[in-house]
């Protein structure tokens, strides 16, 4: 781009306000805002973005985020190695955890069974690496179902305001005021199924009320900001609206609260087969180890260490990434 | 005279107070906008002034129908858009868009530039071929003067002002007759402020658009105006030409507004004259009796609060035909020339 | 000189990089005077404010070099301890959004009145009704019964004037006021800025106010400091400033407003965007935006030069300048 001759102006308060002003440089005046300046030099992106030159959406931005974070990094190793062994238990422990013998009973570690043995001579180690599974089946399928469940009632209670909205309230003000643990005890203590779906589905009916406030507050967030108005002022439909614009810009809330919550479930189903409401034998858990080691913390601590510590560290990895996963996401902490 | 491109009349929006959770009781009413009368000429910019909490942003959202006013009438060329819906408003909505105040916000932070400004032919598949597009996006970019290259760039990668830019090219998309524009560049840096104003008004020039520009910087509006209305509380309180409006303001609001303006001249400093007002505007809920600017005037009198004053021409003014001779509503009209 | 800012530079490290905020602001207030701060979002206008004051976030922002003369002090190199003890008591600050300044949970009585007893260990009654004295001083009607209200309870213009009472309660020898009226509404804007001179003229402060409205320059100041990418560009006494720009960024603000005499016509706007911080221009930060660029002006830093031709204190960072002031 050529250089714009010097074209001497008149004072601001001189007596000459002629009007020869250059029609064609001020033409350039309006269009020359891109970047780079009239040098058309290499200084690359807008305005405050400099050396990223890419296109980056927020997404990606909280990608880049998070693989330099050692708390995210950590925590997804943990919970990837959790999701491995869930699915391919024999890859790491060939035994059977049904596979017990009494005259074992309480034993320690020895050579091929470096945890020790439990009360009822089963191998320690075979039964928390297989007891992965059902904690993480718990886990994922019991925040999905919240997090579907409770992100859709909320998001159109939030959308669409009114009556709607105002009765989905008093029905999560209702649920909240159930205590959890006595809520499982009564409820499920009437269910005789030995899978994991009842505890499941109490995890969904009282967890979703949860999601939905978020989602619900979210989506009234999100409702409110001008590019909605822009997408409704060029009639856009209420699907579109709802899809496009609102969603997109209120779901991270959602993920950050299912991720922590997925750690809580898991550690609900351990407390309810604890108390012996949730998960029963022969289904291998970490609850119904726990609990069936607890009478024996005197004589066999490792039968109850090692499921407690799993249980702990899955928990733990959980919450973090949750963490991880917002600190990231949420532009506002940057 | 020829129907005008949009003529408003006796435009009420009120949004109620209520109290209670499931079972609502109306305890008042934010009366926002409070019977507003204008016409819209084709090719032509009105501007529209006050202070916030007047009501001008609640006018720009009923013009192009994102809110639906308690009474009154928008006419579009002769139709009444205010109880449209499904299609037909769709179809209107075509032809009056809006231009929003922050350039932040009014962009989705999820979405490309192209797919920013590609969403009103999303929306509106009739207005442009398929193949078409992404051509139209790129030449709407370029015609509000930026890189078309840009189309995969997120709205954060851009400063306000490009910003801006971007939101007046979606606005353009669908080839509008009527541009609202609410406060457009109240959130830009001065310098970036006369950029946008010269692309509105080169734009009005190449596509035949009729602005309704709204703001509370006078001088802006005064530049970029034809004819100006000044807003208080919900009411328009004086209408004329531009030069009616800042060199012959006959109401005292107007006048009080004028003179509190800060001139970037020092000199004027000293042999200024300033009306300064009394207290604040007083709320939206709470409407004064008779004219509703008596509390802050300095000329009110007895008559003012008995008898709410019309939107006319004032009576002594009726017979001249000088540049007073614009409607004004105040009982005590009186003709205050500034000489800038 | 009441304070002196000798060469202060600030700088953030942020996600992308060091981003330099100020970088070597000098500029200095007489008792009694009012120096404007002109400047865009970004300029470091605000930076520098802070900086004096004492109230920047360190980290991220740190203090890389430059001297803050009060009084002859450099309060740079001041104890946290005594730094607290001049600030509020002589050197005081106005901030642009006044509700979110306020305390929400306390009565502006209270609040107003805790200046006196933390500072100047008056017993509560006296110090409530040094409040309300303020509080009639900035003319808050029925300030007895107001004194015990809560921020929100107020409008936006006298939450602004509990501010500047607050500001003015312990009579600092300078107040610094950040955008002070920007927020408010033009009729009432002009209530505050009267309000700030008439109080600045009575007791003879040191007002520095920092803005972006010329308009609002024009009316107050005696002397004005243009800032642009974390400098001054030129600073000069309002009249002469006004009078002929010795900046090309002055001047193309000053031209970008729109004027009678315009109308109709396109605004004579700076082309281009202010910089990033991150990446200032080489050479003079204004030249990838100046119609007056020439090759020296991508090379070389200019010094704030003494405008010579003027007989005012005046100077510009403008190779230029002399050109720049005729126009």
């Amino acid at each position: 781009m050529p250089e714009q001759p010097y074209e001497p102006e008149r004072a601001v308060a001189g007596t000459g306000m002629g009007g020869q002003m250059d029609l064609a440089a001020s033409e350039a005046t309006t269009v020359e805002e891109a970047p780079g300046g009239p040098s058309g030099g290499p200084s690359g992106g807008p305005e405050g973005t400099g050396p990223r030159e890419k296109a980056r959406s927020l997404w990606s931005d909280a990608w880049h985020d998070l693989r330099r974070n050692p708390v995210f990094l950590g925590s997804a190793l943990v919970i990837l190695f959790l999701v491995v062994i869930a699915v391919r238990p024999s890859l790491i422990a060939s035994g059977n955890p049904l596979q017990c013998d009494l005259a074992r009973a309480q034993d320690g570690s020895r050579s091929g069974h470096p945890f020790g043995f439990d009360g009822q001579g089963c191998d320690v180690y075979t039964r928390t690496v297989h007891g992965a599974r059902t904690s993480v089946t718990v886990g994922v399928l019991a925040t999905l179902g919240v997090a579907l469940l409770g992100s859709v009632l909320g998001g159109l209670a939030g959308f669409f305001g009114g009556v709607w909205d105002a009765v989905l309230s008093r029905i999560t003000d209702i649920f909240f005021a159930i205590p959890v643990v006595l809520g499982g005890l009564v409820l499920l203590s009437v269910v005789t199924s030995n899978t994991v779906w009842p505890v499941i589905g109490f995890m969904v009916l009282l967890g979703w009320p949860q999601i939905s406030r978020i989602a619900r507050g979210s989506v009234i967030t999100a409702k409110q900001h001008d590019y909605v108005q822009a997408a409704r002022a060029l009639g856009a439909s209420d699907a579109r609206l709802l899809l496009r614009h609102i969603a997109p810009n209120a779901v991270a809330p959602v993920i950050v609260v299912a991720t922590i919550a997925l750690g809580t479930y898991i550690s609900l189903e351990a407390t309810l087969s604890y108390l012996g409401v949730g998960l029963k034998p022969p289904t291998v858990s970490w609850g119904i180890d726990i609990s069936a080691a607890s009478p024996y913390i005197r004589n066999a601590p490792h039968a109850l260490l090692w499921p407690s510590g799993a249980l702990a560290i899955t928990v733990l990895a959980f919450i973090m990434l949750g963490d991880a996963v917002r600190d990231a996401l949420d532009p506002k902490l940057r | 005279m020829a129907e005008p491109i949009l003529r408003v009349s006796g435009l009420v929006k009120h949004y109620p107070l209520t109290r209670g959770i499931l079972f609502k009781k109306q305890v008042g009413a934010v009366k926002a906008v409070d019977g507003v009368d204008f016409r819209l000429d084709r090719g032509e910019t009105l501007g529209i002034v006050g202070e916030s909490g007047c009501g001008k942003s609640t006018v720009a959202k009923l013009l192009v129908s994102l809110e639906r006013p308690t009474a009154g009438t928008i006419h579009y060329k002769g139709e009444d858009i205010t109880s449209l819906s499904g299609k037909a408003l769709k179809a209107v909505r075509r032809n009056i868009q809006m231009v929003f105040q922050d350039p932040y916000t009014s962009l989705n932070p999820r979405m490309t530039v192209g797919d920013i400004v590609g969403e009103p032919f999303d929306i509106h598949p009739e207005a442009a071929p398929k193949g078409d597009r992404r051509g139209r996006v790129r030449d709407l970019l370029d015609v509000v003067g930026l890189n078309p290259e840009y189309v995969n760039r997120y709205p954060h990668q851009f400063s306000g002002g490009q910003r801006q830019r971007i939101g007046i090219a979606r606005g353009l998309a669908l080839r509008p007759e009527i541009i609202v524009a609410d406060e457009p560049v109240s959130a830009l840096d001065v310098s970036v402020q006369a950029q946008v104003v010269n692309l509105m008004e080169r734009l009005q020039a190449e596509f035949d658009l009729s602005y309704v520009f709204i703001a509370h910087d006078l001088s802006i509006v005064r530049h970029i105006s034809d004819r100006v209305g000044v807003m208080y509380l919900g009411r328009i309180v004086e209408t004329g030409t531009e030069t009616e409006i800042y060199d012959h303001p006959t109401h005292p609001y107007t006048q009080a507004l004028l003179s509190a303006v800060p001139v970037p001249d020092p000199q004027a400093r000293e042999h200024r004259e300033r009306i300064i007002l009394a207290g604040d505007v007083p709320s939206p809920t709470n409407i004064p009796s008779g004219c509703r600017f008596r509390t802050r005037c300095f000329k009110a009198r007895e008559r003012c609060a008995v008898q709410v004053p019309a939107l006319a021409v004032p009576a002594e003014f009726r017979s001249t035909s000088g540049p007073a001779a614009h409607e004004s509503a105040c009982h005590f009209a009186e003709d205050r020339t500034n000489q800038a | 000189m009441l304070l002196e800012v000798r060469d202060l530079h600030v700088e953030f490290h942020t996600r992308d990089g060091v981003a330099h905020a100020v970088n070597g602001v000098d500029y200095g207030v007489e008792a009694g005077e009012t120096l404007a701060v002109l400047g865009e979002s970004g300029s470091g206008k605000s930076v520098t404010a802070q900086a004096i004051m004492g109230i920047l976030d360190m980290p991220p922002g740190r203090i890389t070099a430059g001297e803050v003369l009060f009084k002859g002090q450099d309060l740079l190199k001041l104890k946290e301890k005594d730094r607290r003890r001049i600030r509020g008591a002589e050197l005081a600050m106005i901030f642009q959004d006044a509700l979110s300044a306020l305390n929400p949970v306390l009565t502006v009585g209270d609040q107003l009145g805790e200046m006196f007893t933390v500072h100047r260990g008056m017993s509560r009654r006296d110090a409530r009704a040094r409040a309300v004295e303020l509080m009639d001083r900035v003319r808050i009607p029925g300030a007895k019964e107001r004194a015990g209200q809560y921020p929100h309870q107020f409008s936006g213009g006298m939450r602004q004037r509990i501010m500047i009472a607050m500001a003015m309660a312990l009579e600092p020898a300078l107040i610094i006021a950040d955008e002070p009226t920007t927020a408010l509404d033009v009729t009432v804007q002009a209530q505050v800025m009267d309000l700030l001179a008439e109080l600045q003229r009575e007791y003879r402060m040191g007002l520095v106010l920092i803005t972006h409205d010329l308009g609002v320059v024009a009316d107050v100041a005696d002397r004005i400091a243009v800032m642009y990418a974390g400098r001054i560009v030129e600073s000069a006494p309002v009249h002469d400033l006004y009078k002929a720009p010795a900046h090309p960024y002055t001047r193309g603000l000053l031209n970008s407003v729109p004027r009678l005499d315009r109308k109709g016509r396109e605004l004579d706007a700076i082309k281009g965007l202010p910089p990033s911080l991150l990446h200032i221009p080489s050479g003079c930060p204004f030249h990838p935006r100046c119609p007056m660029v020439q090759d020296v002006c991508r090379t070389d830093v200019p010094p704030l030069y003494d405008v010579t031709e003027s007989d005012a204190d005046r100077g510009s960072a403008c190779h230029f300048w002399r050109e720049c002031l005729r126009g």
